[in-house]
């Protein structure tokens, strides 16, 4: 050990120089090796990301088409004045609605006497609401979950049915009316 | 192997380019990243990948380590804005009387502090604006509402603006001589027809506080780092930082703690203005000669006495110039203040640009200037006038500037009687209205209109080539540059230029910004000084150079400096915007304007440090001018010339942080954007150090350069 500290010693500056150089250089490398085990995402984030990508395709998809629909009650079914969506519109359509109004929700409240109740007492609150496209039935389902203390007792009822029509108003679309009898 | 043994250097400078070049080329861009996904964006994404530390949750796009490196340090701005928001919100809560209400009120010690503060600042600021203006805000302090009311003779009525305007000319004579008082006379003259004299006072008030406070808190904290080692060890780091700090980046704290207006303005100028007068009140007691301290001590002097009586007034140059350097920076801030409500011309000069009113703003810009450049030769002529102890004088010639300004006081006063009743409406004799005076704004504006209409072609075509064929390749260049790639660069500089030492500290710099979450941010940042230093350095240095063969030539171009440097670094925008419009091409020119500025005033004083006997030996050799400016000058200005390069370099940071105004996409976007944000302190902050780090990084590698070759050439 003494013999090597005494040569490296004796070599000449420019040399011990370069090797310091290098060994700077070896040091970051290797730090950046065990960064990369710790936090280096690479692959998974590609696969990841391009999944992100696809859905935000979708959704631009879906936006374009939404912004092509006339403003208005757009329903599912036949025997009204209001635009009818044809079996390809309503499942898009289900697919890029978010928003269920107060007013769908005290329409399915209607017909569910403990749900509104809890809905009155706490002021109106909801805990969650959902659309969803069901593949099997060929529908889209939407509801609510309202939450909350009535009369000492702690309840969450989940109230859903079928989104039989939608409002659009140019700018995005809305559960217009839930059938839940 | 001979060569290797000849040029060492060379050689390790070739081996660290290559391993850099190698790995820009071996490392790709991963295929998920993209400039506008930076990891600042602070956007939620499900792609994104988080960690916790200290309780504060980071997100960000985890890429290849070699690409970017993860942001550890992404807690910071958060942790910042949680202790500032605890210290003013939660921490220390006590009573403390209020007087409006009559009662006790629990607040915390820090909010009460800093409203004590501002609440002081404010008095001070009112009060210089009433005596300048006039007002009744000061008197209602002492007194009351009511008492005002019932005696309406006691509101302070302000100075005509022929009072100050022969006043500031008197002063100017006392310090200067005839030449200065006639551009004081004739500058505050023309402040006041162009309609600009309330913002002018506006700011001046503002910087009647700032600049004596910033004075004595910098005398006497360069005294105590004089004094004690240990302070002067515990000031350094932070005064290294606030040198190449941007004045922006200290607003956005200061906002949190101080709230906005003129206040927190005053403060904020505090804190950037004091730093240079600590430096140059140390660079002045340290430069006294010892045989004049012994000379002190002999007579009996005790530690105060030779402080005040002997230190100082030998060290009296370089505290004035530091004077000199805390009114620069005050007017410099009285700009960038205006962004938190400072009232003045700063604010109209903002607003101007904000209307893209450029005809406005280069009337703010001008009455800026103006004010600057006068005060600029006020103290330095203060700075360089000698105490006259022997002269025996007689009254009148003792106090014949006192007699002259009573003299002037009771004309000034008895003009503006006469104005009240000769004018009807306004009394031009006492104040031009803000909107009452000359106006040249819309002949510039049509200026700007011809300059359009007529050019738009030309410069439309200028533009789209230098962005399209310069400005982005380069940036994709630099933005293209793999965060290890970087790092071995940058650390492999510091050990061949200062050995382990600046290695590591320039390791440890370029690590805060890299572990930032801004570091691609930074990359556009220092892409556009760099652009801005390359080309203000072939300028400055060929200027600097071709001025030096004349001695006329070079008295008129350090006195061109003088002036360029006086201005606010807001007023550069002003002409590059009439030309370019709102582009990356204004932000480069503005940046290239005013950083070639140091390029070109270290190039002369370079040249001029090379000794005369030098000269003459070169001379007698027989060299060629050509062989002397490249054999003898250059080599042993460069040294020098590359402290100018330091210089260029700090100087374009700033521009290019500031040019944010305008809109680029670099760090100084984000500060921009942190000022208009509630929890803005944090990022605020930390961007502003990083910017502070780049010119640091460059500070170091370049001043640690420059101290090898000094020695090498037996300069210092």
């Amino acid at each position: 050990m003494e013999n090597y500290k005494s040569n490296f010693k004796e070599l000449p500056e420019p040399i011990k120089q370069f090797g310091g150089l290098i060994g700077i250089m070896i040091i970051i490398f290797i730090t950046f090796f065990v960064l990369n085990k710790m936090f280096g995402e690479g692959d998974e984030l590609v696969a990841k990301m391009k999944i992100e990508e696809e859905r935000i395709a979708q959704e631009r998809k879906l936006n374009k088409l939404i912004s092509s629909l006339p403003s208005g009650i757009l329903v599912s079914f036949d025997g009204t004045d209001h635009f009818k969506l044809s079996d390809e519109l309503y499942e898009a359509v289900c697919k890029a609605t978010k928003l269920i109004p107060q007013r769908a929700i005290m329409g399915a409240n209607f017909l569910n006497f403990r749900a509104h109740e809890i809905y009155t007492i706490n002021g109106n609150k909801i805990d969650e609401t959902f659309v969803k496209w069901d593949k099997e039935k060929n529908k889209c389902f939407a509801g609510f979950v309202v939450s909350g203390n009535n009369v000492g007792v702690d309840e969450t009822i989940s109230v859903s049915g079928e989104a039989l029509s939608f409002l659009s108003t140019g700018i995005d679309t809305r559960v217009y009316f839930i059938k839940n009898f | 192997m001979e060569l290797f043994k000849k040029y060492p250097k060379l050689f390790q400078w070739i081996f660290l380019l290559i391993v850099f070049f190698a790995l820009c080329f071996a490392i790709d861009v991963p295929e998920t990243y993209k400039f506008i996904r930076g990891q600042a964006e602070f956007v939620k994404d499900p792609n994104q990948s988080t960690f916790v530390f200290l309780g504060k949750e980071v997100r960000y796009y985890a890429f290849d380590v070699f690409w970017r490196l993860p942001p550890l340090l992404g807690w910071l701005p958060i942790w910042i804005n949680d202790s500032l928001f605890f210290l003013m919100n939660d921490w220390m809560p006590m009573e403390f009387w209020n007087e409006d209400t009559q009662e006790y009120k629990t607040r915390p010690l820090v909010l009460q502090i800093t409203r004590n503060l501002t609440a002081f600042m404010t008095f001070l600021i009112e009060l210089i604006r009433e005596i300048l203006l006039g007002g009744l805000e000061t008197i209602v302090a002492f007194t009351s509402w009511d008492w005002i009311d019932a005696n309406p003779w006691a509101e302070l009525p302000g100075l005509p603006w022929t009072i100050v305007a022969a006043g500031s000319a008197i002063l100017a004579y006392k310090l200067g001589g005839r030449g200065l008082a006639i551009f004081a006379g004739l500058a505050m003259t023309y402040i006041s027809i162009f309609g600009q004299w309330k913002p002018s006072m506006q700011t001046l008030s503002f910087i009647l506080v700032a600049a004596p406070l910033s004075f004595i808190f910098g005398l006497s904290l360069g005294i105590a780092a004089f004094k004690s080692k240990r302070v002067e060890k515990a000031l350094y780091p932070i005064l290294l930082v606030m040198q190449t700090m941007p004045q922006y980046a200290v607003l956005v704290p200061a906002l949190v703690l101080f709230g906005v207006g003129d206040h927190a303005a005053v403060i904020i100028t505090m804190i950037v203005a004091v730093p240079p007068m600590i430096l140059l009140t140390l660079l002045g007691l340290r430069a006294v000669p010892p045989e004049v301290i012994e000379a002190g001590r002999m007579s009996g002097c005790n530690n105060w006495q030779l402080m005040f009586k002997v230190l100082i007034p030998t060290a009296r140059r370089d505290i004035l110039i530091g004077v000199n350097q805390v009114i620069m920076v005050c007017f410099s801030m009285a700009v960038i203040s205006a962004f938190i409500g400072a009232k003045g011309l700063g604010f109209n000069l903002l607003l101007a640009l904000n209307q893209l009113n450029i005809g406005l703003a280069l009337e703010a810009g001008l009455c800026i200037s103006l004010i600057a450049i006068l005060l600029d030769k006020m103290s330095l002529a203060w700075a360089n006038k000698q105490v006259d102890y022997f002269g025996n004088l007689n009254f009148f010639q003792r106090n014949k500037n006192s007699l002259f300004f009573g003299l002037i006081m009771i004309v000034g006063i008895a003009l503006a009687y006469f104005g009240s009743i000769y004018f009807k409406e306004y009394n031009y004799l006492f104040e031009v209205p803000h909107n009452k005076g000359i106006s040249t704004a819309d002949f510039w504006n049509k200026g700007v209109d011809w300059i359009f209409d007529t050019f738009f072609v030309y410069i439309k075509a200028f533009n789209t080539w230098l962005i399209v064929e310069v400005l982005q390749p380069m940036r994709a260049l630099y933005l293209r540059m793999p965060a290890i790639a970087t790092i071995v660069l940058v650390v492999g500089a510091g050990y061949l230029i200062g050995g382990i030492r600046s290695a590591l500290v320039v390791c440890g710099l370029t690590l805060f910004i890299a572990l930032s979450p801004w570091w691609d941010r930074a990359l556009v940042t220092t892409y556009m000084a760099t652009f801005g230093v390359i080309v203000s350095c072939i300028i400055g240095f060929t200027v600097g150079t071709l001025c030096f063969q004349n001695k006329h030539s070079t008295k008129f171009m350090l006195n061109v400096c003088d002036i360029f440097q006086t201005f606010p670094s807001f007023v550069y925008l002003i002409p590059v915007m009439m030309l370019f419009g709102i582009t990356d091409t204004s932000v480069l020119i503005a940046v290239i304007v005013y950083a070639t500025i140091p390029a070109t005033r270290y190039t002369i004083e370079g040249l001029r440090s090379v000794p005369s006997g030098l000269h003459d030996a070169a001379t007698m050799s027989g060299v060629t001018k050509f062989q002397r400016l490249f054999k003898i000058e250059f080599p042993l200005a460069f040294p020098h010339m590359m402290l100018g390069l330091n210089q260029t370099i700090v100087f374009a940071l700033f521009m290019v942080i500031i040019g944010a105004f305008i809109g680029t996409e670099d760090l100084g976007q984000y500060i921009l954007k942190a000022l208009s944000d509630k929890k803005g302190a944090g990022i605020g902050l930390t961007l502003g150090i990083c910017v502070a780090f780049i010119g640091l990084i460059f500070d170091n590698l370049i001043r640690t350069w420059v101290d090898k070759r000094k020695k090498h050439l037996g300069i210092d």
